[in-house]
């Protein structure tokens, strides 16, 4: 940690020094990859944060080159008119890629090649059109003649300004990073679906990301207009989103330094190469197959993976917590209601006329056959599955239409059989994030703040399961039985007013089973929850429940204290076996 | 009515054309998982086949198997250096196949120079067809691709092959389980995709320009049709193909050609948004 | 961030701006000369000839005793790409080499970045065909404008071929824009009349909606300005259409790369109007041929007007520099004005950096061109506004 502080202090007093050591010519000619290693930073934001890749970055780096060369041609050396027009190439490329992230990434959970190829698409009707608009472009020809920033000299001082920018733009996103939006969007690249259920909007958070990538390569780009005189349509092209991209991934795409780096790097070589080397693009072709094969991580990755040099993550100490998390919790008797709900995929019904009610607190239970419509019970209620008929309704509110996100910011918290943790982050960090559910604002998202919340019943489950003490430890180093307790803990750390348990006890040993149920039992009594729990082990549903829901092929079969069911003649036809 | 029969014509044409090009990438792309950068590459080596042969005074028909072989060579190599480490890192493959279609843009630069080669008409002339005139070769290809879609759908539908293609791509650990092998399967579906680029270079070398840099374009209409008509299926190809060339030649008859390209980003763009799955999807 | 990569960076940098303290220029000093040329993109056909071209044209120069009595040496950079690398490129030549002058042949966007870089204070010879009205201090344009390639050449194709009914059709953007600007006014002024008018992206590879148009407007003569593969590609598609039996088609950048691409069968009926065809066959062309296949080898890169224009601008810059006697861009300016020199493409006379000069219309015949007509002393026509 403190090491990589030094080489970022170091590295920047180096490029504040390159002016002088090697001449203005050499600065004129870095700033310009500096220029482009800021459209890289934005890049590697969304993909080796948030884990989409962004492929058409080039679009938003020339309409902020476009706004700021007309800007600087219009505006004629005054400052009170050049400096809001210079905000809007910044805040343009910014707002039009958030609005484009929130249309697609409403529609399209997760991180697939769509959203890359619609802003590949993009880019390449933005080249068309910057091409065609020749009255407004200067077309081909470009738009020529932009004259410098007011009193700085293109050839000579705008490279600190490039500096400066730089640094204030990694400071910014290191900032970023370590707040809990930077955290909630690691959280998303790992797994976007369980940090929905969190009651996060994964796709506005992706969105945001996004938009503050398009930010950062219109800044590039108003810098861009300046620094070269000339914005043409290559500066929107396919061409340089690509090779935005390939700096990106040579540097390192989980960086912040990274694509500086690899822009840096690629641009002295192909600089070099090209006076050299008639070939020189293979030269850089080739480089980029062996970086994506041999080093996903980049340059840095490469410096990351030499012993010592890097030393920092290995293991943190617990974080002190010493804020109280807002209050949350409400003592209203729960009221859920199925109402001949039906869910059919083709022509499989899954749930067919399930009909249940749930009005007082304590634990709940499902239990019944495979394929009885158990969890499908669950996806129904938590925007997983559309319903076909009938509704669900909590609290009076239907629930049938609403994203997992929106459900479970009504309240509902919900575990799945397998443990899905974020594997990638710290036990601490984790534990953040249920804590921030459905509790944090929209300042806190970018305060330091949330990081020191704790809660009371924090300070129980870290009591009942120890290894949560050990918070720097990451997350996927877990065992199995440890991630299971961390999901458990995570779900009731939201204190919803109703927990969803889909077999917490799946994959335990029988010590661990016990110390769940028991676990269960007493932390659900603690905070006044009503819980459901999908279990098979007739065993955890005596030790929990008293009150049982037996389904059967999609429908309710029988509903009591699990005496009533077991002697219940239907439920003994259908569902054999009172233990595993 | 003469302008209204060259136009459908020419659609037929566009539509068939645009199916051969994306056939390659539909199967590696489609049924791999793998966005072949390369794609138009292979399309090129197809070409060159033509003008090798061509300048050793033999007829097209020979540059067919040297353009398989070709194709099937650099594939196979292609799939056992690069591509089978990457199955599963779908953005990975798209920058390594990107890098790849450099590296063979420039290599074929070197050996055969930057010029545009100009390959010699098959069946010169045209042919009266109920009063219009149309390029005799045209028609020809158009038998010929109309008979490969055909045997190809057939074979696909019957052919073992086509089950254990389709096993893999559904559930590929359950295929493995079965004694299915995955790897090997894999790399010949590979092979198969480029071949088929490479054919479609050989088919086209006659009509268009023929330079190392002739992929590209290839490229991008290929993942424009399969993003309209979806992924996995020859069905889902042709409408892909005829909603892309379509719409290009409609746009493009009624206003400009620039209106018509910017016509089938836009379509593309909205299928991405709308249905990403395509027309014609499996899932 | 890691440290060995940042020594590593910090090297290269240093090594980079390690050039040579520059004294005081002796007079036996070599003339530097930066030449700009496209040896990647789409330009990059054109590198390899305008490379000899240039070397040919340096060997004569220096074999007759140099410019100003000094030598010339040639330092090549390739500016294919972007302008912005196209920037980099040149300011490396300028600052770090500190060559005297520049040649550059390449397209106009670059133009555009280097006029912005340079304003004025090395002298820059641009020598491609382009679409005329650049006007800078300094910057001095040998290559044709549409006024030199059309003016007196559609005229001809009206009295000779009945050329009056034209479809336009070029690439979306400037210069074809405004050479079809241009030709509206002359084929007008011919009787003729406009029947069509069309701009196609750069990544069209299908012209068929074109060609049924052309068909369906009647139109008798196509304006090609098209570029490079486009035109290759149309020019296939046009042919296999069997439209060259009634339509003939006028290109202004169709060159010797271009016209084989397109096929010997495929150009029938098919003319281009250029200051340079490797067919022009005046003593001074025949001879400047012969030289460049005696050096450069019977397989030398095709010459062309493109990288032919890269030996004019060796010899423009030589006319230029002896009858101001530096190559102080304030002295050129002075002296501008009436330079001339005798070139392959015949003599060529400055007036507001451009050059008046004979312009050839060929036909294509076969796999290679006939020049069929040669417009004497053909003026730039009016590019300062």
């Amino acid at each position: 940690m403190a090491y990589s502080r030094v080489a970022s202090l170091l590295a920047f007093v180096l490029l504040l020094a390159v002016p002088a050591l090697s001449g203005m010519f050499t600065a004129y000619q870095l700033g310009l990859y500096l220029i482009f290693g800021l459209v890289g930073q934005g890049i590697a934001l969304c993909w080796g944060r948030a884990g989409f890749l962004p492929l058409g970055q080039a679009l938003f780096f020339g309409i902020g080159a476009y706004i700021a060369g007309a800007a600087l041609k219009g505006a004629d050396g005054n400052v009170f008119m050049l400096v809001p027009l210079l905000a809007v190439a910044v805040a343009v490329p910014a707002l039009l890629a958030a609005l484009v992230g929130l249309l697609v990434f409403n529609r399209q959970i997760g991180s697939g090649p769509y959203f890359s190829l619609i802003t590949l698409a993009l880019t390449m009707l933005g080249f068309q059109l910057a091409n065609s608009a020749d009255t407004i472009t200067g077309g081909f020809n470009g738009m020529t003649g932009i004259p410098g920033l007011p009193g700085i000299d293109s050839f000579g001082n705008l490279y600190f300004v490039i500096v400066g920018v730089l640094a204030v733009v990694s400071l910014g996103l290191y900032w970023l990073l370590k707040t809990p939006f930077g955290v909630l969007l690691s959280a998303t690249a790992q797994n976007e679906e369980r940090l929905q259920f969190f009651g996060f909007n994964t796709s506005a958070l992706k969105a945001a990301a996004f938009g503050i990538s398009a930010g950062l390569a219109g800044l590039a780009g108003a810098l861009y207009a300046p620094h070269q005189g000339i914005v043409t349509p290559q500066s929107v092209g396919f061409l340089l989103s690509a090779e935005f991209v390939i700096w990106t991934a040579v540097g390192g795409r989980a960086s912040i330094a990274g694509p500086v780096i690899g822009a840096v790097v690629i641009g002295f070589l192909a600089s070099e190469l090209r006076d050299a080397f008639r070939y020189w693009e293979a030269v850089i072709g080739l480089i980029f197959i062996v970086t994506v094969l041999k080093f996903p991580q980049g340059l840095v990755g490469l410096a990351g993976a030499l012993p010592g040099w890097f030393s920092d993550a290995a293991r943190r100490p617990s974080r002190r917590r010493d804020v109280a998390a807002p209050p949350h919790r409400s003592d209203d008797a729960p009221s859920l209601v199925f109402d001949s709900v039906g869910v059919r995929i083709g022509p499989v019904r899954i749930l067919d006329g399930l009909s249940l009610r749930i009005d007082k607190p304590g634990i709940h239970a499902i239990i019944g056959p495979n394929g009885a419509g158990k969890t499908s019970a669950f996806n129904a209620m938590t925007g997983r599955l559309p319903l076909t008929a009938g509704n669900i309704a909590w609290h009076g509110h239907s629930l049938a239409g609403l994203k997992p996100y929106q459900v479970a910011r009504r309240d509902i918290s919900r575990k799945f059989q397998v443990p899905s943790v974020f594997a990638d982050l710290t036990v601490d960090e984790n534990l953040d994030i249920a804590l921030w559910a459905n509790r944090i604002g929209l300042a806190a998202l970018f305060s330091m703040r949330p990081h020191a919340w704790r809660s009371d019943l924090f300070e129980a489950l870290a009591e009942r399961f120890v290894f949560l003490k050990d918070g720097g430890t990451t997350a996927g180093a877990l065992s199995l039985g440890q991630r299971q307790m961390l999901d458990f803990s995570m779900t009731y750390l939201t204190e919803a007013r109703l927990v969803l348990l889909d077999e917490p006890c799946a994959g335990l040993s029988t010590g661990e089973t016990a110390q769940m149920i028991e676990a269960i039992a007493a932390i659900n009594a603690s905070i006044g929850s009503t819980a459901i729990i999908i279990e098979h082990d007739m065993r955890v549903v005596e030790r929990l429940s008293d009150h049982v829901f037996v389904m059967h092929q999609g429908r309710l079969l029988a509903e009591g204290n699990i005496a009533a069911v077991r002697a219940d003649p239907e439920v003994q036809a259908v569902y054999s076996g009172g233990t595993k | 009515m003469d302008l209204i029969l060259t136009n459908g014509m020419n659609l037929v044409y566009a539509v068939a054309t645009l199916a051969l090009i994306a056939l390659g990438l539909a199967v590696v792309f489609g049924l791999l998982g793998v966005m072949n950068m390369a794609h138009g590459e292979f399309v090129m080596l197809g070409a060159f086949s033509v003008y090798v042969t061509q300048e050793a005074g033999l007829p097209i028909l020979a540059a067919v198997p040297l353009a398989l072989g070709v194709c099937g060579i650099v594939g196979y190599c292609v799939e056992w250096s690069i591509v089978r480490h990457l199955y599963s890192r779908p953005f990975d493959t798209l920058l390594a196949t990107w890098g790849l279609s450099i590296l063979m843009r420039k290599i074929v630069e070197v050996s055969f120079g930057r010029d545009y080669k100009s390959i010699d008409q098959v069946l010169p002339g045209t042919v009266d067809l109920f009063g219009i005139a149309y390029p005799s070769y045209r028609l020809v290809l158009l038998a010929v691709i109309a008979g490969f879609f055909g045997l190809l759908f057939i074979w696909y539908r019957r052919s073992n092959t086509g089950a254990r293609i389709k096993a893999m791509v559904s559930n590929p650990p359950l295929a493995a389980a079965v004694g299915i092998d995955t790897a090997r399967l894999a790399r010949m579906t590979f092979v198969f995709g480029v071949c088929t680029a490479g054919l479609a270079g050989v088919a086209l070398a006659p009509l268009v320009r023929v330079e190392p840099y002739m992929g590209i374009d290839y490229l991008l209409s290929s993942f424009f049709i399969l993003v309209v008509g979806g992924l996995g299926s020859l069905e889902g190809l042709l409408i892909g193909s005829t909603v892309i060339g379509g719409t290009d030649a409609v746009i493009s008859t009624l206003f400009a050609k620039t209106s018509g390209y910017m016509a089938v980003l836009l379509i593309s763009i909205l299928f991405l948004w709308l249905r990403p799955d395509g027309l014609f999807s499996r899932r | 961030m890691d440290r060995r990569l940042f020594i590593k960076l910090a090297a290269s940098t240093a090594a980079m701006s390690a050039v040579p303290a520059v004294g005081a220029a002796l007079a036996a000093d070599p003339i530097k000369v930066g030449v700009l040329l496209p040896q990647s993109g789409p330009g990059g056909l054109f590198g390899p000839s305008c490379e000899n071209a240039t070397n040919l044209a340096v060997a004569e120069i220096n074999g007759a005793g140099g410019i100003l009595g000094r030598m010339i040496e040639p330092i090549f950079a390739d500016v294919g790409g972007p302008p912005s690398d196209a920037n980099q490129a040149a300011l490396k030549l300028w600052k770090g080499e500190k060559v005297d002058a520049f040649i550059g042949m390449h397209d106009s966007a670059v133009r555009g970045a280097l006029t912005n870089l340079f304003k004025g204070q090395v002298p820059y010879i641009y020598t491609p065909v382009y679409e005329g009205g650049e006007c800078a201090a300094g910057t001095y344009v040998l290559g044709e404008t549409p006024a030199q390639q059309l003016e007196p050449v559609i005229p001809w194709m009206a009295a000779n071929k009945g050329a009056s009914k034209w479809y336009l059709i070029g690439n979306d953007y400037n210069w074809p824009r405004d050479t079809n600007t241009a030709a509206k006014g002359y084929i007008e002024a011919s009787g003729g009349t406009i029947v069509g008018e069309e701009y196609l992206p750069f990544t069209a590879d299908n012209f068929d909606s074109n060609l049924a148009k052309i068909k369906s407007s009647g139109a008798d003569a196509v304006l090609i300005t098209l570029v490079g593969g486009a035109s290759v590609g149309f020019n296939r598609a046009f042919a296999s259409f069997g439209l060259p039996d009634s339509v003939v088609r006028l290109g202004t950048l169709i060159e010797e790369n271009t016209l084989a691409g397109i096929g010997a069968e495929n150009s029938k009926n098919l003319y281009s109007s250029a200051g340079y065809f490797a067919a022009i066959d005046t003593p001074a062309a025949t001879a400047f041929s012969k030289a460049y296949h005696g050096k450069f080898g019977a397989d030398a890169a095709a010459l062309n007007t493109l990288g032919e224009s890269c030996y004019e601008g060796m010899k423009l810059l030589q006319a230029l520099a002896e009858k101001a006697g530096s190559l102080d861009v304030a002295d050129l300016e002075n002296a501008a004005d009436g330079t001339s020199y005798d070139g392959p493409r015949g003599r060529a006379t400055m007036s507001e950096r451009h050059v008046s000069r004979d312009v050839f219309l060929a036909e294509a015949d076969g796999a290679g061109f006939k020049v069929v007509e040669v417009f004497p002393a053909v003026s730039a026509g009016k590019n300062c506004q």
